[in-house]
C-alpha cells in the first residue's frame, strides 16, 4: 500500500511541477521566436523545430517607435511598489501594534471592529473606488503621477499589513514589553527598542505580501495613469491589445514576473521553519 | 489627550479613512445621481438607478457566473493545495526546490500571466491544442466557445492562486502538534483514517481561513478576465466586476455604476459573512 | 520605605481589596498565597502595570501611583523567564543601565560585574535562548539586580524550574540578594516551606487581600485566621468541627479529643485544626486508611475518621494499605483552635 501511495504522490508532484513551469517554458521559448517560427503552429525547441533570434529581447530595451521600452514601467513600478508598500508596513505594523496591546474605544467600537474595519478594506472590489479615485486624483492634480498611484496603493496594502501583523504580534508575550517599561523604556520605546527587534519574521511575511499585491496590481494602475507614469501590469495590456509579436510579449512577461520570483525564495525560508502560522491565523 | 497608544493606530486609521472615506461616499451620493456621458453633474434622482439594478439581468447572470467560478476555482485550489501541502510536508529530497516552485505563480502578475496564457490556448498557433491534438484528443475551442472560455478562466485561477492554499496549509500542518499522530499511529490508523481523524480536524481554523481569504480576493476576479477574454465570449466569462467596469468606465454611466458596485459591495460582506459563520460551525462543530 | 494604602484594583481575573501595608528598607518579605490569591496583581499594581481603582502608593513618603512605570525604581523577575531574545546575556543585562544613559562600556562592564555573581560569567555572549531555564532565570535577576532600584519584586521565580534546581536556587538566594540594605525585596510563592525560608517577614494573601503578616516561624506556630492557617501549611492542614462542653473538648459529633495544655474556650462549637505531624501512627484513635502517597522521604497518609478527614505525615517511606484501619494517637502540641468567625483561639497553658 505504501509503494502505491508513494508512485501516487510522485506522479502527483510531477504533473503538477510540469503543470505550474508550463506557461513560463513556453514564455520562454516563444521569446526567442520571430516571424518564421509560427507560420504553422506550435513549435517548441530551439534550433530544432525553429530558428532562435533574440528580435523579442532587443526590442525591450530600445526607445522609440521601433522599440517597447520595459525600463521605464520597471522603474515606475519598482517606485511605487516599494513607496507604498514601506509606508504601509510602517503605519500598518504601528497599528496593528496599538491593537494589540492597548485597548481603544469609541463609542460603542472597540479593538475587534476597528481591526475588522481594517482587514475588511480587502473585501472592497476596485470596482466601487475606481472612478471616485480618479476624480479625487484629480482634484489633486495627482493623476497619472507616483504620489496619486503610491497614496492609492497605500489604502490597498495597509490593510494587509494590519492583518498580517496584527495576528504577529498577538504571538509575543507582553511581559516582553512590560519588562523593557520596567527596565526603563516608555511605551514607544518598548516597541522600537524591543518589540520591533523580535518582529522581523512577521515583517518579512507582511512586507512580502505587500510587494506582491503591490507589484501585481493592474486595475488601479490602469484607470490611474495613462502616459506620464507607466507600471508594467499596465505596458504589457496594452502592448497586447496592440499589434504586439509573440515574442517581444513573452520577454516583457518573463522580466515582469522575474522580481518576484525571487521572493518566492525568501518566502519559503521563513514557511518552511513554521514562523508564517502564527502571520496567518 | 493624546498618549502613547494613539500614536500607534491614529496615523494609519487616519490614512486609511482620508484615502477611502471621499471615495466611498461620492459613490453612495453618486449612486443617486444620474450622472452618465451624456450629463455629467450630480442631479438627484432617487433610488431610479437602485430599482434598474434589481431589474438588470445581466448583473444578476454574471452574479451567477462569479459564484459558480469562485466556488469551484476555490474548492479546486483547496483540494490541490492540500494534496500539495501533504506530498510535500515530509519530503526532504527536492522538497525545498519543489516548495520555491510551487510558490512562484502566486507571486506572478495576474495580467502578465493572462497575456501569457492567451498565447498558449490560441486555438491555432497555442501548445494546448497541438499538444491535445499530439494525444489524439481534437482542438478545443479554449476562447471561442463559452464553455472553452470559461473553462480557460478555471484554469489560469487555479495555476495562479493554488499556491496561495498550499502556502497557508503547509505552514499549518508545519506547526501541528506531533502526539495525536502518535496516538493515531499506535492506535493503528492507515494513511487515509490518520487524515481524516487526526490531520483535517486540526486543520480546521487554517482551512476556514484560507478558504475565506482566497474567496474574498476571487470575488473580485477582473484582470485574468479582461486580457484573457474580455468578458467573452459575449458574455459567458463577464463577472460582476468587469460588468460594472463596462458599465462605468466604457460606457460612462458613472451614476448607474456606482449603484451597481453598492449593492454588489453588500452583497459580497453579506454572502462572505454568511459563508463564513457556516463554515465555523461545520468545521469547528465538527471538531468540538 | 514603601507605603501602600488601600491598594484596590478591579481585574476579571482576581482583584486587590483595600491593601494595606508598609514595607521597610532593608527586608525580604515573602508573599504566600494559593493561586488566584492576588500575588501577581500585587506586584503588577506596585509596578504601574495594573491600574489603581483606589489607593495609594507612597516610596519614602512620596506617591508614585500616577508614575509611569519607568521612574519608579522598581524591578521584577517574572515567573515565566522573560529576556530579550534578541540581545547577548550581557547586553541584557546592560539594557537598563544603558536606559539609564550609561554609556556602553560602563553598562556592559556593571552588567559583566552582576553576571559573574550569579555565576553566569562564561555565559556573557551567548543568546537568551542558548540556556537552560536555571541560567534564564538568572540572567533575569541579574538584570533585575543590576540596576539597583529601591524595590525588586519576584514574581515566583522559581515555579517553572524543576524540583532540583529549585532547592539549589532556593539555597543561594540569601547570597544572590545579599548587600541590599536599602532596597526592599518581595517574593512571592504558593510554598509555604519557601516562603518561610527565605523572608524575615512572611505576608499571607488570599482572595485579593492580606489576612497574615509576620516573621514566619510566629506566623506558622499561630496563624491568626484559618483561612492563614490553611494557606500556611503544606501538606494542608485538616479543618474538623467539633465542640467544647464542661471543659472538655470534643470531635464531631462527640468523640473526646486531646486538649492537655490548651486552655479550652468556653462551651460552644469551635472548629479543631491538625496539623499533618499531629497524627502519629499507634493509639486510641481508629481510622480507614484512603489514599497515601510520597513526598520527597515522607509519606503522606489520608484518613477517614467517624468525626472527618485528616491528614497524616510520617517520616520516611512506608506503606499504607488503603481501606484497612489504622490506629493513631493525635497531639494535642500540634493541634489548634479556631472560633466560628475563623479566628485562632489556640491559647497554650505551658
Amino acid at each position: 500500500m505504501n509503494k502505491f501511495y508513494h508512485i501516487l504522490k510522485t506522479l502527483f508532484l510531477f504533473g503538477w511541477s510540469l503543470f505550474v513551469v508550463f506557461p513560463f517554458l513556453w514564455a520562454l521559448t516563444t521569446s526567442f521566436k520571430d516571424a518564421n517560427a509560427i507560420t504553422s503552429g506550435a513549435t517548441y525547441i530551439p534550433w530544432v523545430d525553429y530558428e532562435p533570434s533574440t528580435q523579442g529581447w532587443s526590442s525591450l530595451f530600445t526607445t522609440g517607435s521601433q522599440g517597447i521600452n520595459i525600463v521605464g514601467p520597471f522603474i515606475d513600478s519598482a517606485a511605487v511598489t516599494l513607496i507604498a508598500s514601506l509606508v504601509s508596513l510602517a503605519l500598518g505594523t504601528l497599528a496593528a501594534y496599538g491593537l494589540s496591546r492597548f485597548e481603544y474605544r469609541l463609542g460603542f467600537v472597540k479593538n475587534s471592529d476597528i481591526t475588522f474595519f481594517f482587514i475588511s478594506q480587502r473585501i472592497m472590489p476596485p470596482i466601487v473606488l475606481a472612478i471616485p479615485f480618479f476624480l479625487m486624483l484629480k482634484e489633486l492634480g495627482a493623476l497619472d503621477t507616483i504620489f496619486g498611484l503610491v497614496l492609492v496603493y497605500i489604502a490597498l496594502l495597509l490593510p494587509i499589513a494590519v492583518w498580517v501583523m496584527t495576528d504577529f504580534f498577538a504571538g509575543i508575550p507582553k511581559e516582553l514589553d512590560e519588562m523593557a517599561m520596567t527596565d526603563g523604556c516608555s511605551p514607544i520605546g518598548a516597541f522600537f527598542r524591543v518589540v520591533l527587534p523580535n518582529s522581523v519574521p512577521g515583517l518579512v511575511v507582511a512586507g512580502m505580501f505587500c510587494l506582491i499585491f503591490g507589484w501585481n496590481d493592474f486595475f488601479f494602475a490602469f484607470t490611474l495613469t495613462f502616459t506620464e507614469t507607466q507600471l508594467l501590469p499596465v505596458s504589457i495590456v496594452s502592448l497586447n491589445s496592440s499589434v504586439t509579436p509573440w515574442w517581444s510579449l513573452s520577454a516583457f512577461a518573463l522580466i515582469s514576473v522575474a522580481p518576484l520570483a525571487c521572493v518566492a525564495v525568501i518566502v519559503e525560508r521563513y514557511m518552511s521553519r513554521g514562523t508564517m502560522s502564527g502571520a496567518i491565523r | 489627550m493624546l498618549s502613547s497608544k494613539h500614536f500607534f493606530l491614529l496615523p494609519a486609521l487616519l490614512t486609511l479613512v482620508a484615502i477611502i472615506l471621499f471615495p466611498l461616499l461620492f459613490t453612495i451620493r453618486v449612486s443617486f445621481s444620474s450622472w452618465d456621458v451624456f450629463q455629467s453633474g450630480l442631479d438627484y434622482i432617487g433610488g431610479k438607478n437602485y430599482g434598474r439594478v434589481f431589474e438588470d439581468d445581466r448583473f444578476w447572470q454574471s452574479l451567477g457566473r462569479l459564484s459558480m467560478l469562485s466556488l469551484s476555482s476555490v474548492s479546486l485550489q483547496y483540494t490541490l493545495g492540500f494534496a500539495l501541502a501533504l506530498a510535500v510536508w515530509k519530503q526532504v529530497r527536492g522538497g525545498r526546490l519543489l516548495r520555491v516552485l510551487f510558490l512562484i505563480p502566486m507571486m506572478t502578475t495576474p495580467v502578465v500571466m493572462s497575456v501569457i496564457w492567451r498565447t498558449v490556448f490560441h486555438e491555432s498557433l497555442g501548445p494546448a491544442n497541438d499538444i491535445l491534438r499530439m494525444f489524439g484528443i481534437g482542438a478545443v475551442p479554449w476562447l471561442s466557445s463559452a464553455n472553452g472560455a470559461f473553462i480557460s478562466v478555471l484554469i489560469v485561477e487555479v495555476w495562479q492562486w493554488t499556491p496561495f492554499m498550499f502556502l497557508l496549509l503547509l505552514a499549518g500542518l508545519v506547526s501541528l502538534p506531533r502526539e495525536p499522530y502518535l496516538a493515531a499511529a499506535i492506535d493503528g490508523a492507515g494513511t487515509w483514517r490518520t487524515f481524516w481523524q487526526v490531520t483535517f480536524p486540526l486543520m480546521a481554523p487554517i482551512t476556514i481561513g484560507a478558504v475565506i481569504i482566497r474567496l474574498i480576493e476571487a470575488s473580485k476576479i477582473m484582470d485574468t478576465v479582461y486580457v484573457l477574454t474580455s468578458g467573452g465570449p459575449g458574455t459567458a466569462t463577464e463577472t460582476s466586476s468587469y460588468y460594472i467596469y463596462i458599465r462605468g468606465l466604457r460606457d460612462f454611466q458613472i451614476g448607474y455604476s456606482a449603484a451597481l458596485s453598492l449593492v454588489y459591495l453588500v452583497i459580497m460582506i453579506v454572502s462572505l459573512t454568511v459563508i463564513a459563520k457556516v463554515l465555523l460551525r461545520l468545521l469547528v462543530g465538527k471538531v468540538g | 520605605m514603601l507605603q501602600v494604602d488601600q491598594l484596590t484594583t478591579a481585574d476579571s481575573k482576581v482583584s486587590l481589596q483595600d491593601i494595606s501595608f508598609q514595607f521597610d528598607a532593608g527586608n525580604i518579605y515573602t508573599i504566600l498565597g494559593r493561586t488566584g490569591a492576588g500575588k501577581t496583581e500585587l506586584l503588577r499594581a506596585l509596578m504601574g502595570l495594573n491600574p489603581l481603582v483606589e489607593g495609594d502608593i507612597q516610596l519614602d513618603g512620596q506617591s508614585i501611583a500616577k508614575r509611569p512605570v519607568k521612574d519608579r525604581s522598581m524591578s521584577l523577575v517574572y515567573q515565566q523567564f522573560i529576556n530579550y531574545p534578541h540581545l547577548s546575556v550581557l547586553d541584557n543585562v546592560a539594557f537598563p543601565l544603558r536606559r539609564q544613559g550609561k554609556r556602553k562600556a560602563e553598562a556592559q562592564s556593571l552588567a559583566a560585574k552582576m553576571l559573574t555573581t550569579v555565576g553566569l560569567g562564561d555565559f556573557v555572549q551567548r543568546r537568551p535562548a542558548q540556556l537552560s531555564g536555571g541560567q534564564q532565570q538568572r540572567v533575569a535577576l541579574a538584570r533585575a539586580m543590576v540596576k539597583k532600584s529601591r524595590i525588586l519584586m519576584l514574581d515566583e521565580p522559581l515555579a517553572n524550574l524543576d524540583y532540583k534546581l529549585r532547592e539549589q536556587l532556593r539555597e543561594e538566594f540569601p547570597r544572590l540578594v545579599a548587600g541590599n540594605d536599602d532596597s526592599i525585596i518581595l517574593y512571592t510563592t504558593t510554598e509555604p516551606r519557601e516562603a518561610m525560608e527565605l523572608g524575615n517577614t512572611m505576608i499571607v494573601m488570599t482572595d485579593g487581600r492580606i489576612v497574615a503578616s509576620g516573621p514566619p516561624a510566629a506566623l506558622f506556630a499561630h496563624p491568626p485566621t484559618k483561612d492563614a492557617a490553611s494557606v500556611i501549611s503544606d501538606p494542608p492542614i485538616s479543618f474538623i468541627s467539633g465542640f467544647v462542653r464542661s471543659g472538655a473538648l470534643y470531635f464531631g459529633e462527640g468523640q473526646l479529643a486531646p486538649n492537655n495544655g490548651l486552655q479550652l474556650p468556653p462551651d460552644g462549637p469551635v472548629t479543631i485544626a491538625l496539623r499533618p505531624d499531629a497524627i502519629e501512627p499507634g493509639g486510641a484513635f481508629n481510622a480507614t486508611i484512603g489514599l497515601s502517597e510520597f513526598s520527597g522521604s515522607e509519606t503522606i497518609v489520608h484518613l477517614d475518621f467517624d468525626f472527618g478527614r485528616a491528614i497524616m505525615l510520617v517520616e520516611g517511606i512506608e506503606t499504607f494499605e488503603a481501606g484497612t484501619r489504622l490506629s493513631v494517637s493525635i497531639q494535642a502540641e500540634h493541634l489548634m483552635l479556631f472560633a466560628s468567625d475563623g479566628q485562632n483561639i489556640t491559647i497554650r497553658t505551658k
